[in-house]
Parts: structure tokens; C-alpha cells; sequence
């Protein structure tokens, strides 16, 4: 037993060697003798807490149980719970443990001034939590794989959308090619070249968007196709029409010579289209002061109604075969317009009316619907072909069509009624706008005269200035005085 | 059927240019959405918000998705890239990860 009590110390200094090397690096040399170390080392005197540390290790001291009841990291739990359990020569691994003893059983008085480190260490321990970038684990970044998933399902969207309206169109061109190419000369020109080249394929103006011109018919100037599709390649526009359904449109323009066409105002198409269409255009606004009228009286189906300038046109435009097109595809009809004063939307200015009627080209619109209502399919594109056939049988139907005698007067009342409506309405615009031309006139010659350095020119154009302005005095007494002889 | 006479008849137009004005009326959504795009990417670089910068990046996407082929690819691209260092700039100022409102 007491060669136990002698090694012990012994193990125990060549553990503190390192710890006591740290501090007195400069009074201790490498070969010195284990025996001197003992004899001098400061811990010479706690040989007694080696002893304890030894003989009991059971009971092991009430400090050393603290540190484990912490919430201390796992290695140091394990590291305290062996040192309980194991026993004797696990015991001096710890230094701190060691330390522990040691100061526990020390003079309090050879302290002074030095703070009891068992008091701070009785402190519960507060470990904090590791900030979660420094911490090793992607779950952390849920938000920012969230957000990244979310892009590439856009991007998987936009792909996929693309796609599927690429295909609807091509699927639309391959079933109405040989219809157009036989009608027209021109099929397809994307207005890059000067000259009239045909191409003969889509222009693609957007992802969702398909134009075609074609031009070089009888009758017409050109025909504008829009294969518009609905945004597939937008994953917000395909939410959005989750909660609300969009047809994929077919619009189709065609612009007509003037002496292709009569003068009449006409449309037919879907009450809701009727009702929008008559506020937003300009021409049916003015022409077709009536109410949609339903299309049952013409043999339509009644969700249609018919818009007109006079009952004439009506009965002029619904033929059989026209009745027959719109009955059998009136599930696939938005709108047909025709017109011969069409400019687009009504045009809205923030000073006042245009000072000049709108221009009016003589045209032929028409709208339709792809069946699907947004989930279609490029085989329900051919059912669109007989479509396209009534567009171009009312091409050759409007230019045979012509007013009688009656019906032209009307009409041509109509439009010199319009005319004159609007010549009033910017009337006063007019005047003002002449108004402030002949000031600025009357401002520039004030100028060039004062501007003018040589005092003799300037006297010369200030008299000619006079001399026009009592000129016009007098010409306007002229004629105020010949208005009053013609009254009387 | 066509004719000689149909063919002497027959007069070829170009493709009319009238219609570069109405796309741009008709449908705003691209031109917003870039705007949109560089407002929340400047907003993202200036208070270091990191959910400013990422709306940024979907802003721009969907800017680009919903754009005409005529308009400016560099436009599109200023504005990816925009947010794109938005994005960056922010989490190398915090690289904490971004915590959701709630």
C-alpha cells in the first residue's frame, strides 16, 4: 500500500509537468531529474489530495459530481462519469478534477484576493446555442430551399409551356397551310425584308403570341392571323387561370380595298362580347346606337346577338351560309365586326377630343375561341378549319354585297351625322387652337422687330406690322357690315 | 380558282408595321415586373432584407417570361443580374439563414 501512496505523486507530477512546463518554462530544463521536480514543484505540499484521489475512488468528492449535473457537452460528461466509475488511474487524467481537490482543501487565508474557482464552477454552466449558419446542417436553409425550389419549378413551367403552345401553333398551321396557300399568294412575312417574300411559316412574336400575313388576294389588301395563347409559359398566369378559365383565341383581320366594301357597320358574336364591343369601339359605338339584338330571330342560336347599323345589312350579311357557319360553330364564335369605318378602340385623350377624326380603314375582324378553354390539345386545332373557310367566303361575300338605294342614303346620313357631331365637339378646341396660332405669330414678328439693331428697319416693319393690322380691322368691318345688309 | 385576270388583280402588301404599338398597351406585365424586379433588388442591396432580394430574382423571372421577342435582351439581363447579386451580396453580408415571418 505505501509503494501506492509513493508512485502515485510521482504519475501524478509527470502529469502536472507539462502544465507546470507551460508556466516556468525558463527555470525548468528538459533532463532535470523527476526526484528535484518533486522537490521543488509548488504541488509538493498537496501530496495528501493525490492520496484521497487514490484510496476512495467511490466516494468520489461532492465538486467532481457537480460538473456532470450540468448540461455540460457529451465528452466531458463521459470523461467525469469513467472518472467515477473507473477509479484509480483514470483519476489524474483531469487535471481540473484534480485541481479541484487541491483547492478545496488549502488554506483559505494563503488565498488572498484570489477568487474560490469551485464557487464559479458550482454556477450552472449556460452553454448557448450555436448560430445556425456556423452550424454544420442544411436544414437550417429551409427557406432558402424553398425559394430555389420555387424557381426551378418556374423554370421547369416555362419550358413545359412553351413547348405545348410551340406545338398548338405549328399543329394550327399545318391544318389551315393548304387552305391559305391556295387562297392567297402570300403566306407569311415577318415585315424584316422590303420586298414581299412569302416564308411561309409562323412569326413567332412573343411565347405565346403567333402572327401570319397573308396578302395577295382578290378583294382583300392582306389578312392578319394572332394565334393568342394563354400564357402557359407564366407559372402565375397558369395559377391565376386555375381559379379563372381562358379560351386560347384565334384573331383574324382582314383589311380590304375601298372599293372592296360598302358602307355598313355590322357584328355578331357572344352578348358579353356584343356588350363590351359597343362600348370600346369607336365605330359601333357611334354606328350601332341600338342594343345587341338576339340572334334568334335570324335562326342564330340565342347565346349570340347581332349589333347593326340598319336592319338591312343584317338581312344582307345573314345569308343561309352564313347562318349555317355560325349555328354549327357558335360554341367556337367570340365576335365577327364588320366595318367600313373601324379605328380601333375608342381613344382615350387627356386634353380633350382629337382634333382630327380617326382614321378608318375598311375591315373585316374575327374573333374565336379554341375549344378546350385552355386545356386543349393540337388536334382540336383542325376544328377551327371550317372557321377559317367562313372568313374567307365572307371576303367574297362583302364585296359582292352593296346597299340599295335607301340603305346607301342612310347610311351615308349616318356618317355625315357622325362627322358632324365631332366637327362640334372640337369646335371650341379649334378656335382655341387658332387662337394661340395667331398670337404666337403676332409674338414672333413683336420679336424679329425688337431683335432688329438697326433703328431704321425696325421703325420700317413696325409700320408695315400696323398697317396689316388695320388692314384686317377693316376687312372684318367689312364683312360684319355685309352679314348685316344680307339679314336685313 | 385563279385566273390571269385574278393575278393582274392581285397585289401583295407587306407585313404592316402598325402593329408595334399595340403590344405595348395591350400588355404591360413585362415592363411592371422589371420595374418591380430592380425596385425590390435595390431595396434587398440598401436594408440588407434578404426576402427583398429573392422576390427580386422571381420578379425578373417573370419579367422574362412574359416578355416580346422584340424587346432588349439587355434590359432582361441588367435586371437578372441585379437581383442575382442582391441575392449574393446579402447572404455574404448574413450568411444566417433567412427566418420566415411567422
Amino acid at each position: 500500500m505505501r509503494s501506492v501512496y509513493l508512485l502515485l505523486p510521482a504519475l501524478l507530477l509527470l502529469l502536472a509537468l507539462p502544465v507546470s512546463r507551460g508556466r516556468y518554462n525558463d527555470d525548468f530544463d528538459d533532463g532535470e531529474d523527476l526526484a528535484d521536480f518533486a522537490d521543488d514543484n509548488d504541488f509538493a505540499e498537496f501530496e495528501d489530495v493525490s492520496e484521497d484521489t487514490a484510496a476512495e475512488p467511490e466516494t468520489a468528492p461532492p465538486p467532481r459530481g457537480a460538473p456532470p449535473a450540468q448540461p455540460a457537452e457529451d465528452d466531458e460528461d463521459e470523461a467525469t462519469v469513467e472518472l467515477e466509475e473507473d477509479g484509480q488511474e483514470d483519476g489524474f487524467e483531469d487535471s481540473d478534477t484534480q485541481d479541484q481537490d487541491m483547492y478545496s482543501k488549502y488554506d483559505p487565508d494563503e488565498f488572498d484576493g484570489m477568487e474560490k474557482p469551485s464557487q464559479s464552477l458550482k454556477d450552472p454552466l449556460i452553454i448557448h446555442t450555436v448560430p445556425a449558419h456556423l452550424q454544420n446542417s442544411w436544414e437550417s436553409y429551409y427557406m432558402e430551399i424553398l425559394m430555389v425550389t420555387g424557381l426551378l419549378a418556374y423554370i421547369m413551367n416555362y419550358i413545359i409551356g412553351k413547348n405545348k403552345n410551340s406545338r398548338l401553333a405549328t399543329a394550327w398551321f399545318n391544318s389551315h397551310r393548304e387552305l391559305l396557300e391556295s387562297n392567297f399568294a402570300l403566306v407569311g412575312d415577318d415585315g424584316t425584308s422590303k420586298d414581299a417574300v412569302s416564308t411561309g411559316k409562323l412569326n413567332q412574336e412573343n411565347e405565346h403570341i403567333y402572327n401570319l400575313w397573308c396578302s395577295g388576294r382578290v378583294c382583300c389588301e392582306g389578312m392578319l392571323i394572332q394565334l393568342k395563347f394563354v400564357k402557359r409559359q407564366d407559372l402565375l398566369n397558369v395559377l391565376a387561370r386555375m381559379m379563372r378559365p381562358v379560351c386560347d383565341q384565334v384573331q383574324i383581320k382582314v383589311t380590304l380595298n375601298d372599293e372592296d366594301m360598302d358602307t355598313f357597320v355590322f357584328a355578331v358574336g357572344t352578348k358579353k362580347a356584343m356588350a363590351r364591343m359597343q362600348k370600346e369601339m369607336q365605330d359601333l359605338s357611334e354606328f350601332c346606337s341600338d342594343k345587341p339584338k338576339s340572334g334568334a330571330k335570324y335562326g342564330l342560336p340565342e347565346l349570340l346577338a347581332i349589333l347593326t347599323e340598319m336592319g338591312e345589312v343584317t338581312d344582307g350579311v345573314m345569308d343561309s351560309k352564313m347562318v349555317h357557319y355560325i349555328t354549327n360553330h357558335a360554341d367556337k364564335i367570340e365576335s365577327i365586326h364588320f366595318s367600313d369605318q373601324f379605328s380601333g378602340t375608342k381613344v382615350v385623350q387627356e386634353d380633350g377630343q382629337p382634333l382630327k377624326l380617326p382614321e378608318t380603314k375598311k375591315t373585316l375582324l374575327f374573333t374565336f375561341n379554341v375549344p378546350g378553354m385552355g386545356n386543349t390539345s393540337p388536334k382540336d386545332m383542325d376544328t377551327l378549319l371550317p372557321l377559317m373557310n367562313m372568313v374567307i367566303y365572307s371576303i367574297d361575300k362583302v364585296k359582292k354585297l352593296r346597299l340599295n338605294r335607301e340603305g346607301k342614303q342612310k347610311a351615308d346620313k349616318n356618317r355625315a351625322r357622325v362627322e358632324e357631331n365631332f366637327l362640334k365637339q372640337t369646335h371650341n378646341q379649334r378656335q382655341e387652337a387658332a387662337q394661340t396660332r395667331r398670337e404666337e405669330k403676332k409674338r414672333a414678328e413683336k420679336e424679329r422687330i425688337m431683335s432688329e439693331e438697326d433703328p431704321e428697319r425696325q421703325r420700317r416693319l413696325e409700320e408695315a406690322a400696323q398697317r396689316r393690322d388695320q388692314k384686317k380691322i377693316e376687312k372684318k368691318q367689312m364683312k360684319m357690315k355685309q352679314i348685316k345688309v344680307k339679314a336685313m | 380558282y385563279r385566273t390571269r385576270q385574278d393575278e393582274d388583280k392581285r397585289r401583295l402588301n407587306c407585313y404592316p408595321p402598325s402593329t408595334e404599338a399595340n403590344p405595348t398597351l395591350e400588355d404591360p406585365t413585362p415592363d411592371y415586373m422589371n420595374l418591380l424586379g430592380m425596385i425590390f433588388s435595390m431595396c434587398g442591396l440598401m436594408l440588407k432584407l434578404k426576402w427583398c432580394a429573392w422576390i427580386a430574382v422571381y420578379c425578373s423571372f417573370i419579367s422574362f417570361a412574359n416578355s416580346r421577342s422584340s424587346e432588349d435582351t439587355k434590359q432582361m439581363m441588367s435586371s437578372f443580374m441585379l437581383s442575382i447579386s442582391a441575392v449574393v451580396m446579402s447572404y455574404l453580408q448574413n450568411p444566417q439563414p433567412m427566418s420566415p415571418p411567422w
